[in-house]
């Protein structure tokens, strides 16, 4: 117990004193929650400016523009209707000034008394991917009611929406467990490195001289990681819900528990790598090639489901998939730790295969 | 230790290879309690591996060794709680200060001297704060001399505690261990200085090849192997050896780098024969000393090296 006291401290001792390790424990986890947070943070539903050139059929262009008016989310008009010719109106969407021109030709009236099919125009720039996925099935939308008015046709079904998940995700929902796993990755595998640096100084051997097991040696470092990755996640979650009110629906208990199994399990793979390799020259570049593809492999800032097929059996194998999913399940939904047994299997397969053969081939010096 | 109640470690039949070489070949002794005993050879002759099984940090291939009445291939936890080790490089945690580390290492033995009288003994008291990476090489020797002494010892190993050491470090830490001798402790030293071995050990083992090839007092030793005194010197055009054996009382010449010694019972004649010698084959003499033979002198004769070689 003395010993693991004496080996607790000079960690602690140490890791006060490393730069690097406070900065990747601390500041880089919060730096990217800042970051990522602002710079993809929901805009709400954007104001789209829409020029709307009458041609000479102003019931319609009124109804047009009555039913744009009328789409309110939040609040707020999603459109912002102003009357323009249509030259004028095609350079200010070219120039960017506005989002859409409609067109609505002369004829539109005399059609619609007829009930013959007529056609507007509207003019958008693509590119602007926003516009294509929101507001061009908005409009579609509100053409599509304006036009059932002046047929008078009753809308006969009607679409009734309900969201199974108890709250609303929100980009930063899922950023921040996966922020928190992240950093488990990054305290846990350069969990390694020490081991290698002490065995490469000499310091192990050294340690050999006297009664300390050297087991303990790397002991009291893991019990110390334990404590920084529950630090680390207490101000991760802390800034999440100071900031950018993230909600932590799950209980405490659960979250400490799939931070400690994580970092074991990212542990384990530092120690796989220090039955590897000698040096740490040798250590950080693997590090890196391991650490940084996981990080946009298991979906640490955006979903993978995107990603080529091929990545896919690359993402259902790596740990941290399954930790940023606990973690995701603990602080979105709540999930209890008893219903998340494939995480947790995974989890701890990992452990075990690492440490098996961290056990059959590390050498303490 | 009933009928050797004297005997701290005793070492039998050590044998220890590495592949094809046999870095310990059959090597057998005592140390008794309250000795200081020296362990000289040259570098390869198996001396750090002999010392590294007797500490329980090497397993031995066969042979015995038993460190303070305990099985050191048993009990090697509890023969490690009571024997306080200095070795050759001080490998020790950079980011942590002296006191930090003086402090952890307590932490790792059930029983202590406080940390300060540990600093204190090896004259860090004003280094205490400093970082480990920011000590000299002279302080960082100190203070893995210190943590030697941690957990108050019965026996203490030193693997060449002054190397690097400052003249004034040098005899202050001489007073250490000759302190820490009249406690009535036990010192295991390896060292690279004949005149460290001379004056602070009361036995020494000489080991060369993987074995002990002569062991007893200093003056034992040179007693035993040089009746004579030496007269060293460096001539310009080197006589032959049968023209310097040929001299009054010449026992036996050595060439140390560019001097040559010869041995001899007859000083004053072997002298004037050797400036007979010189200014009949015209040419000069020159640094000559005439001294005592030393342990250095046996180191010698009995493995045709110096030590720092």
């Amino acid at each position: 117990m003395k010993a693991f006291k004496g080996v607790f401290i000079a960690n602690y001792k140490q890791f006060v004193r490393d730069r690097g390790a406070l900065f990747f424990s601390f500041i880089f986890p919060i730096m990217f929650i800042l970051i990522f947070g602002w710079a993809f943070s929901d805009p709400g539903v954007a104001t789209f400016d829409v020029a709307l050139v009458d041609e000479g059929s102003p019931v319609t262009a009124g109804a047009i523009e009555e039913g744009l008016r009328q789409v309110i989310i939040d609040d707020n008009s999603v459109f912002e209707v102003e009357a323009g010719e249509l030259e004028k109106s095609l350079d200010s969407l070219r120039n960017g000034d506005i989002d859409a021109v409609i067109v609505i030709p002369g004829d539109m009236d005399s059609s619609v008394d007829a009930h013959s099919p007529d056609n507007l125009d509207v003019y958008y720039d693509p590119s602007q991917t926003y516009n294509q996925q929101i507001m061009v099935p908005i409009l579609n939308e509100v053409i599509n009611q304006v036009d059932r008015i002046i047929q008078g046709a009753p809308v006969i079904i009607n679409l009734e929406e309900h969201s199974i998940q108890t709250k609303e995700l929100r980009y930063i929902d899922y950023l921040v467990p996966g922020i928190l796993g992240m950093s488990l990755m990054f305290t846990g595998i350069f969990g390694g490195v020490p081991v290698i640096q002490q065995r490469q100084a000499g310091i192990i051997r050294r340690l050999g001289c006297t009664p300390l097991r050297r087991s303990m040696l790397v002991f009291g470092d893991l019990v110390f990681r334990m404590i920084i990755v529950i630090l680390t996640a207490a101000i991760i979650v802390g800034v999440g819900r100071l900031i950018f009110d993230v909600q932590m629906v799950g209980n405490w208990f659960s979250l400490c528990g799939i931070v400690i199994l994580g970092t074991l399990v990212f542990s384990c793979i530092g120690y796989l790598i220090a039955a590897f390799v000698k040096t740490e020259e040798g250590a950080i570049p693997i590090i890196n090639a391991i650490t940084f593809p996981m990080m946009f492999l298991s979906g640490t800032f955006f979903e993978v489901t995107n990603m080529p097929s091929f990545i896919q059996p690359v993402v259902d194998v790596l740990p941290l998939t399954y930790v940023s999913d606990a973690l995701r399940q603990i602080m979105v939904d709540g999930v209890p730790l008893h219903s998340m047994g494939i995480d947790i299997a995974v989890m701890a397969g990992w452990t075990a295969a690492c440490l098996a053969v961290t056990i059959r081939f590390f050498r303490w010096d | 230790m009933n009928n050797q109640s004297g005997t701290v470690i005793s070492v039998s039949q050590l044998h220890k290879s590495y592949g094809a070489v046999r870095a310990v070949n059959g090597v057998s002794f005592e140390v008794h309690k309250g000795e200081v005993f020296g362990m000289l050879g040259p570098n390869g002759a198996g001396k750090t591996t002999t010392v590294e099984i007797i500490e329980g940090l090497r397993f031995s291939d066969s042979g015995s060794v038993t460190v303070l009445g305990m099985d050191v291939s048993k009990d090697v936890r509890s023969v490690k709680q009571r024997i306080g080790v200095q070795p050759q490089s001080p490998a020790l945690f950079p980011t942590l200060n002296v006191r930090e580390i003086v402090m952890f290492f307590s932490d790792l033995y059930s029983k202590s001297i406080p940390a300060s009288e540990a600093i204190a003994l090896v004259a860090l008291e004003e280094s205490s704060k400093v970082l480990v990476k920011n000590l000299s090489g002279g302080q960082q020797q100190r203070l893995s001399v210190a943590l030697a002494f941690i957990n108050d010892p019965d026996i203490i190993f030193l693997d060449e505690p002054t190397t690097g050491l400052d003249p004034q470090a040098r005899r202050t830490l001489w007073e250490v261990i000759e302190k820490f001798r009249n406690a009535g402790k036990t010192i295991f030293l390896t060292t690279h200085y004949m005149e460290e071995a001379e004056r602070l050990c009361d036995r020494v083992a000489i080991m060369d090849h993987g074995e002990i090839i002569a062991l007893g007092t200093p003056r034992q030793m040179i007693d035993e192997h040089f009746k004579e005194s030496a007269i060293q010197f460096r001539m310009e055009r080197y006589p032959s050896p049968e023209a310097l054996m040929a001299l009054p009382g010449v026992t036996s010449t050595a060439e140390e780098g560019e001097e040559i010694i010869i041995y001899t019972n007859n000083i004053p004649a072997a002298i004037s024969a050797l400036l007979n010698l010189a200014s009949a084959s015209q040419t000069e003499i020159h640094d000559m000393s005439i001294r005592q033979a030393t342990l250095e002198d046996v180191f010698l004769k009995l493995t045709g090296k110096r030590i720092r070689d």
